[in-house]
């Protein structure tokens, strides 16, 4: 239920200008700073760094389809850079809203892993840079709203039960009334597909690390309670219903001549749901987590090695899926 | 024809006066201009402008006070900050210090950072704790009005000031 957990932080620079009021050249200098420290603490050699030239697209989609970088920092204007860890766990921002924002990704719900990795980076950097830092404020970030430890715990959560037993939307606001953020599977701005969601702290000042990830993990462990729940009573009430909709779902993937980016990804998550519920075992997991990622749009094209107006694209997209799921049924 | 004045029965009613009595029953007035005057009835439409010249003249003096404070750093001034949501520069949050304490609070419930700090914040706080010690003591020292252990105070401050400062 709990597809990943994601740590994020946010540093600046203490002695160049923020985002607002940085220059070509204060970009290029943070570019540069951050491509030394890389280099100093040994990360550039189990890595990838890429330049600004180097996020043209479709590169750049394809990276924000696989969560390693955001909608902003595709849109701005900046010189940007970014490194990528060598499993894609880690990936750092140069110049989108703060000078530098860095996340660890991990699998399932593993905050010891994710925060425990990103710590590590913190201080190796740390070694390097100067931070802006205040004690009052904490780090220094240019939104007020990211002041303090500038920390963004998130899990991503997978509730397709609650979804049906039409129960989601209350047991959200629970999340919400405690001050956490709930957003679709793009973060910030995007909507809820596949019955994905993001949650995640939204203070950052007033509470350490530690009490922000036991807040979030302690929702995230209620939210996998009532899912546990809404499945038990599917399966036993509508199971009918339930297998009906999951073995639809499989059976246009396999036969669909044409899939948009959202119909299938509902789809799949359907079939993600039939999985977890012992009804279909011809498909795993792992599968479907592969293509789920495959089927977006940019990670179509890199993959099919093309480039394709959104009518061919739906297409190959329905004959990629097609194929996949008839070549592992045999 | 012009309906002549309800109070002075006299001169031609300009202003249309409505009246709501003790039992809560309305009654209608034709008023001439001099009458209003008087009685100081005042027209809406009057009202209404004079209202809105007060809300702009405050805005604008908002505007210029936000204008004035500047960030020594960046230039950034509070008007562009609050137009962008977005500080320039690390010393902004200096600059712009009593403004954003209140937004702080509002935004995180807090204004007091825990968690992880830097090195160099570790620092900073440490002798930011030992400045409002000797303060304290001094401010003691003066009301017990020990002299003698003020002196020695002062000079311990201002030394560990000059210190933080460098």
């Amino acid at each position: 239920m709990v597809v990943s957990t994601r740590v994020r932080l946010a540093r600046n620079l203490a002695d160049v200008p923020f985002a607002a009021k940085a220059g070509p050249a204060d970009q290029e200098r943070v570019v540069s700073s951050l491509r030394w420290a890389l280099q100093e603490i040994g990360c550039l050699e189990q890595g990838r760094f890429f330049d600004d030239e180097q996020l043209a697209e479709p590169r750049g989609s394809c990276l924000l389809e696989r969560h390693l970088v955001s909608p902003d920092f595709l849109s701005t204007k900046a010189r940007r850079g970014l490194y990528v860890g060598e499993d894609e766990a880690v990936s750092l921002m140069i110049n989108e809203e703060d000078h530098v924002r860095f996340q660890v990704l991990a699998s399932g719900l593993d905050f010891a892993e994710a925060f425990g990795r990103a710590a590590v980076l913190d201080e190796k950097l740390e070694s390097q840079l100067a931070y802006a830092f205040s004690p009052e404020f904490g780090f220094l970030t240019a939104c007020p709203t990211n002041l303090g430890t500038a920390l963004r715990a998130s899990v991503m959560v997978h509730l397709p039960a609650l979804v049906m037993t039409r129960e989601i939307e209350k047991v959200l606001r629970g999340a919400l009334h405690i001050g956490l953020a709930v957003r679709g599977l793009f973060g910030e701005g995007t909507e809820t597909r596949g019955n994905y969601f993001q949650i995640s702290n939204q203070r950052t000042l007033g509470q350490s690390e530690s009490e922000i990830i036991e807040t979030v993990t302690e929702v995230c462990r209620q939210l996998i309670e009532y899912e546990r729940k809404a499945r038990e009573y599917l399966m036993r009430n509508l199971r009918t219903e339930v297998e009906d909709k999951v073995f639809r779902s499989l059976a246009i993937l396999k036969g669909a001549r044409i899939l948009t980016s959202s119909e299938a990804t509902n789809l799949l998550a359907t079939v993600r749901l039939g999985i977890v519920l012992g009804l279909i075992n011809e498909v795993t997991l792992a599968e479907v987590n592969r293509l789920t990622v495959l089927v977006r749009p940019a990670n179509l094209q890199v993959v099919l090695a093309a480039t394709l107006d959104g009518a061919e694209r739906d297409e190959r997209r329905a004959t990629l899926v097609r194929e996949t799921l008839v070549r592992l049924r045999s | 024809m012009a309906k002549s004045c309800d109070i002075c029965k006299n001169r031609e009613g300009a202003l249309k006066v409505s009246q709501v009595d003790s039992d809560g029953r309305m009654t209608e007035l034709w008023v001439c201009a001099e009458c209003a005057r008087q009685r100081g009835f005042t027209a809406v439409e009057e009202l209404k402008a004079d209202v809105a010249d007060v809300i702009a003249e405050l805005q604008s003096r908002v505007e210029d006070k936000d204008n004035a404070l500047v960030c020594p750093d960046c230039r950034m001034t509070y008007a562009e900050f609050k137009r962008l949501g977005r500080v320039g520069c690390a010393r902004c949050y200096e600059a712009f210090h009593d403004r954003l304490v209140p937004l702080v609070r509002r935004i995180h419930g807090a204004v007091q950072h825990v968690g992880r700090t830097t090195k160099s914040g570790r620092k900073r706080a440490q002798e930011r704790l030992t400045l409002e010690r000797l303060r304290t003591h001094l401010q003691q020292a003066i009301d017990g009005e020990d002299y003698e252990r003020a002196a020695a105070l002062r000079d311990q401050l201002r030394r560990a000031e000059d210190e933080t400062d460098g």
